[in-house]
């Protein structure tokens, strides 16, 4: 698994566990919560994933696109998410992509995708909304 | 194998991505060879597996068929039909036992309208090509051990909840009776019109970074889950595009043959 650089840390965003719209200000956060020992540092590599996520086709682009996200969050959580960040309709979809053309389970944690389908340090996932009905 | 699918209600058109004739890729329509190729494929890594995935032939040819797969799931699935498919008697102990015999309850069955249980229900999968829309269509029924048929209720019931509220909101994904094109036995079917939705972005994507895309195994993993049907992960590892030049098709029946015990051309 290729290391995680401290310095990389500032450009991910981190996303909140509550599904909520981020605020600016949880961007360039740094883990004030650890001492900033490197073994503390390695054990918070361990915990979340860099991910970085692309629109697809006219689907809006999300301001931001890096995001570091606890391992056990799953691609279902992780949607709601991307569906309340681009305030989409119920009735519309979010597909969400691995691999370019992989849909994985909605029950898929994050962390296992980045074990098989991350490179350079992350994750990422092309995203897509369907039509809404009018 | 051509299923004619009761069509006419379906405000269905395919669209063409685009006229690159490259690769199938290019568009979100499916041929039936490309079909078979990557079911080939698909049922290769099955059969790795052992996940149950199988082919089915139609009228004894290899060429045509479709694939097929039986799988006990643990569902939620309400009592009240099971005691609406006999007279039912509200009063009388009687009544109410042989209910619990048939409806293999664990709680006791009291109000019509009363508990939900678990239960293991036999889920049977079905993936078809439709030659009317060039695109493959996904059939399922399911039935309690005892063999009943579950309702259209308790199916939707049992879609995951991701999916859920959008299936009440759109008829993208609309679960609808409808008669199997080959066995003529009433099946559900998933709505196959939105398509070209989804495997839209995934074809695209592919296709900037210069990758083929196995049109069955991404389309399947968009749609299983909605109904139920999971696809592991390490299909997306295992599972790649069919090569699209004649000669390495070849070999890739050749593969296919000699791989498991099912699998087409």
């Amino acid at each position: 698994m290729t290391k995680l650089h401290s310095s990389n840390a500032g450009t991910f965003a981190k996303m909140s566990d509550n599904a909520d719209s981020p605020t600016e200000s949880q961007k360039d956060d740094p883990p004030t919560q650890q001492p900033p020992t490197e073994d503390s540092g390695l054990v918070d590599e361990k915990k979340k994933i860099d991910v970085l996520l692309k629109a697809v086709g006219d689907t809006p682009i999300m301001k931001t696109k890096k995001w570091t996200v606890e391992r056990g969050r799953t691609v279902h959580s992780l949607s709601q998410f991307i569906s309340r960040f681009l305030k989409l309709e119920p009735s519309e979809q979010l597909f969400i992509y691995v691999n370019q053309s992989f849909a994985p389970s909605p029950d898929q944690e994050v962390g296992v995708l980045f074990e098989s389908f991350g490179s350079d340090g992350k994750l990422v996932l092309h995203y897509c909304k369907s039509q809404a009905w009018g | 194998m051509c299923g004619e699918m009761e069509n006419t209600e379906w405000n269905f058109r395919p669209v063409s991505m685009s006229d690159d004739t490259d690769s199938t890729a290019a568009s979100c329509y499916l041929d039936e060879k490309t079909f078979r190729l990557s079911c080939g494929l698909f049922l290769e890594h099955s059969s790795f597996l052992n996940d149950g995935w199988a082919w089915e032939e139609v009228n004894g040819s290899e060429k045509e068929g479709y694939m097929k797969k039986t799988v006990m799931v643990p569902c939620r699935i309400s009592s009240t039909p099971c005691q609406s498919n006999q007279s039912r008697l509200v009063d009388g102990d009687d009544a109410l036992l042989e209910e619990e015999q048939l409806c293999d309850q664990d709680e006791a069955v009291g109000e019509p309208t009363a508990a939900e249980g678990q239960a293991a229900v036999r889920y049977e999968y079905h993936v078809l090509y439709s030659c009317s829309y060039q695109i493959p269509v996904l059939y399922f029924r399911a039935s309690t051990l005892e063999g009943r048929s579950l309702s259209l209720e308790e199916v939707w019931n049992n879609v995951h909840p991701n999916y859920q509220q959008r299936l009440l909101q759109g008829p993208w994904d609309t679960i609808t009776q409808q008669e199997h094109p080959l066995l003529g036995q009433p099946f559900f079917m998933l709505h196959p019109c939105r398509t070209e939705e989804f495997m839209r972005p995934a074809l695209e994507t592919a296709r900037a970074e210069r990758k083929g895309v196995n049109y069955i195994l991404t389309w399947l993993s968009v749609v299983g889950p909605v109904v139920g049907l999971d696809v592991p992960l390490s299909y997306a590892l295992a599972v790649g595009p069919p090569a699209p030049k004649a000669e390495a098709t070849t070999a890739a029946s050749t593969a296919s043959a000699s791989a498991s015990t099912s699998g087409p051309d």
